[in-house]
């Protein structure tokens, strides 16, 4: 599969420390005016260095999405500061921010967002064509980068003729084309069953390989074994923050994932407040039912036999 | 740069071909402007030939004694006065005596009188109600260069004689050679003694020939009308020399005849061209302008249809910014778009022209002709209107927001 075409360039350089290639101050986001101010951000301040591979987590609307967005330059912060590869994205101009997008940052969407009309090849090409490159060397180069998400026999096809899976690895292939600093993938799996999710991760996991800087949101705890690093989020806010081995689960989440199956009356309905309660600033400690971890003990032994896990981690 | 804008020309036309029911509506606006512009403006140029083509044919040192002083020519030949709507200078009649003035004139060596007179004409049970009848003089076959083909023109002195077109000898007698029949106008009987070979323009007008014309004696006219009859035209060839010479003692006898009043016109060949074609050219120009009008509206239909799909496409502007698409890149996209849907509207119009031209030619006695200064014109009016319309909504689609667009579903 996939992870075999990437055997190439694996610089293994993601144990390095570099300066901040993402570094937000008290970036704050605020929709709406009046009485319907509604804040999506609250004074985020988030570092981000060179190689991480950094998995975000938190319920639906604590601001992950506005969070990618922003550092992804789809979005404008109300408040703060952000610079982007040391430059302060504030003082850049519209087109500066179009070139950015085009060359700094590749953008990986929950709901895929490829052209319909455009097969495969075109599709991955597109940012190439905003380059200004000839046809020939832009079809060359995305041939190229289609061989590495290993889908080079699927370049003549349409979006809708692809499984998920295959969907998604070519809006990874799109954003990588232009050899990216950063890959941000917002809910990369979201629409994904697990062995698409699987194939998808493992491809983001190869990428980071070579050097490139990763930042994922993700409701699956399971899916923190990739990550370097795992932020969890929370009504706008960075509640936790924790380093984390590559192929271990973190340890917030794995805690969180363990008592998930919670019948109490006191986790809300949203089923917000498994993974907040285990989140150590907040810890509220109380009911944390675990009555049924002994179904998925050995699996935490064995934690690097993937093989083996066919369900993936969906609720 | 070259290079990728060949791409995004491919990427418009492909994104224009994918709703290929919407753009043809939205063209057909444009094309409808770009054909009538072009088949106005041959219709104009195909009238004036025929025309030129009816002048050249009465022969190019014929001198024409027109009614009416309609036509100035000041600064030497500079034609500047035509009134086109016959008001006050139309004034003036050219009659029998000015017919005799003429062809007193030594300069002249022939001449011909050529006046309408309004009757039906009946033979047997047939009847013309509005046949086109020439009162004229004996010269003017040769005056005009024209061959009886059957039987003989008459003569000055000859009574309740007629000369007919091919046209007239079929509808009114039903058949080709009706030498000898008679028919009646106004109540008196007219004997057909020649038949007029096929006539190649048609001088009076271009949907009255002459082949639907039937000519007699204006001394029999002038009895028809009470000696009312007057002339709209007498045709005179001069003698050899200068026409200005002739055209001068024309005027000269003319003035005395008429009391010293200039209320007539002595045009020479070119002169007559010029009054025939300015009037055309002013009314091809005013028809002109109103199929412009129709290209205009097709224009503001492209805008409409712009519009509507950059709403439609705003998440694909939004993949496309996200992906680094510059503001100017999305206009660009737009805008060629738009161009490209008028560019096609013009072509298929200039198409549709020459295919409604060919029909007119067939089917009709018009003769339109192809004029690539129309074609060139039309198209480029048609592209500028396309890019003109076609920046409002493209401006609109590159200054949306790459998160605001791609929310938008």
């Amino acid at each position: 599969m996939a992870q075999k075409i990437l055997a190439k360039s694996q610089v293994q350089r993601y144990t390095k420390v570099n300066m901040p290639i993402i570094n937000l101050r008290e970036v704050s986001k605020l929709y709406g005016f009046g009485d319907a101010t509604t804040i999506a951000l609250d004074e985020v301040s988030l570092c981000i260095n060179d190689g991480e591979f950094v998995a975000v987590m938190g319920p639906s609307g604590c601001g992950k999405s506005t969070l990618m967005n922003i550092i992804g330059l789809l979005d404008r912060p109300t408040y703060g500061d952000y610079s982007l590869h040391e430059r302060e994205v504030a003082r850049l101009r519209t087109n500066q921010r179009a070139k950015a997008r085009r060359d700094t940052v590749g953008f990986v969407f929950q709901s895929f967002n490829l052209l319909p009309r455009m097969t495969v090849l075109e599709n991955v090409a597109l940012p190439l064509a905003y380059k200004g490159m000839s046809a020939g060397r832009r079809i060359k180069q995305a041939r190229h980068v289609l061989e590495r998400v290993g889908l080079h026999d699927r370049a003549f096809f349409y979006p809708n003729q692809l499984s998920g899976g295959q969907v998604q690895c070519t809006a990874i292939a799109r954003a990588l084309v232009n050899d990216p600093k950063i890959i941000i993938a917002d809910e990369p799996t979201g629409n994904l069953d697990s062995a698409s999710s699987r194939l998808v991760m493992e491809l983001l996991s190869e990428i980071h390989k070579t050097g490139t800087t990763i930042l994922f949101v993700t409701h699956n705890p399971e899916l923190t074994r990739y990550a370097t690093r795992v932020v969890y989020m929370h009504d706008g806010a960075i509640v936790h923050d924790e380093q984390t081995a590559i192929g271990e689960i973190a340890a917030t989440a794995r805690k969180a994932m363990y008592s998930m199956p919670s019948k109490t009356v006191d986790d809300d309905l949203a089923g917000v407040s498994v993974l907040m309660k285990h989140v150590p600033q907040k810890a509220s400690d109380t009911v944390a039912t675990k009555k049924e971890p002994q179904k998925k003990k050995p699996a935490k032994k064995a934690k690097t036999a993937k093989k083996t896990k066919a369900k993936g981690g969906k609720k | 740069m070259s290079a990728s804008s060949r791409g995004e020309f491919k990427m418009a036309l492909s994104s224009v071909m994918s709703t290929k029911w919407r753009s043809m509506l939205t063209v057909l606006g444009v094309v409808i402007g770009v054909a009538s512009v072009m088949t106005v403006m041959g219709l104009g140029q195909g009238i004036k030939q025929q025309i030129a083509g009816q002048i050249d044919h009465s022969g190019k040192n014929i001198l024409m004694v027109r009614p009416g002083n309609q036509a100035r020519y000041e600064n030497g030949a500079q034609l500047t006065n035509t009134d086109v709507l016959f008001g006050r200078d139309a004034a003036g009649a050219l009659t029998t005596q000015d017919v005799t003035a003429i062809a007193s004139v030594s300069q002249v060596q022939k001449s011909a009188p050529l006046g309408i007179i309004s009757s039906a004409a009946k033979a047997g049970d047939t009847t013309l109600s509005d046949p086109l009848v020439i009162a004229t003089g004996s010269q003017l076959p040769s005056v005009i260069g024209q061959q009886v083909q059957y039987g003989n023109f008459f003569d000055d002195n000859s009574a309740n004689t007629a000369v007919i077109g091919k046209q007239v000898a079929h509808d009114l007698f039903g058949e080709s050679v009706p030498l000898g029949q008679l028919f009646t106008l106004r109540g008196q009987t007219f004997m057909v003694r020649g038949i007029f070979s096929d006539f190649n323009s048609s001088p009076m007008s271009p949907t009255a020939g002459f082949d639907d014309a039937i000519f007699i004696p204006y001394g029999a006219a002038q009895q028809l009308t009470n000696n009312g009859l007057q002339f709209y035209a007498i045709l005179a060839q001069s003698k050899g020399g200068s026409q200005a010479g002739a055209a001068e003692s024309i005027t000269s006898h003319l003035l005395t005849a008429h009391g010293g009043e200039h209320d007539f016109a002595v045009f020479n060949h070119s002169q007559a061209e010029d009054m025939s074609s300015s009037t055309i050219s002013l009314f091809t120009t005013f028809v002109s302008a109103v199929a412009a009008i129709a290209l205009l509206v097709g224009g503001i239909g492209i805008m409409n249809i712009m519009l509507v799909s950059v709403t439609e496409r705003m998440h694909e502007i939004g993949v496309r910014k996200a992906v680094g698409a510059t503001n100017r890149q999305i206009l660009t996209q737009f805008t060629l778009e738009a161009a490209v849907l008028s560019g096609v509207g013009g072509v298929i119009g200039v198409v549709l022209s020459i295919i409604v031209e060919a029909l007119l030619r067939t089917y009709t006695t018009y003769h339109p002709v192809f004029m690539w200064q129309a074609m060139l014109l039309a198209v480029g009016i048609s592209l500028a209107v396309g890019v003109v319309f076609g920046v409002a909504p493209a401006v609109k689609a590159a200054r949306k927001d790459p998160i605001t667009a791609l929310r938008h579903e």
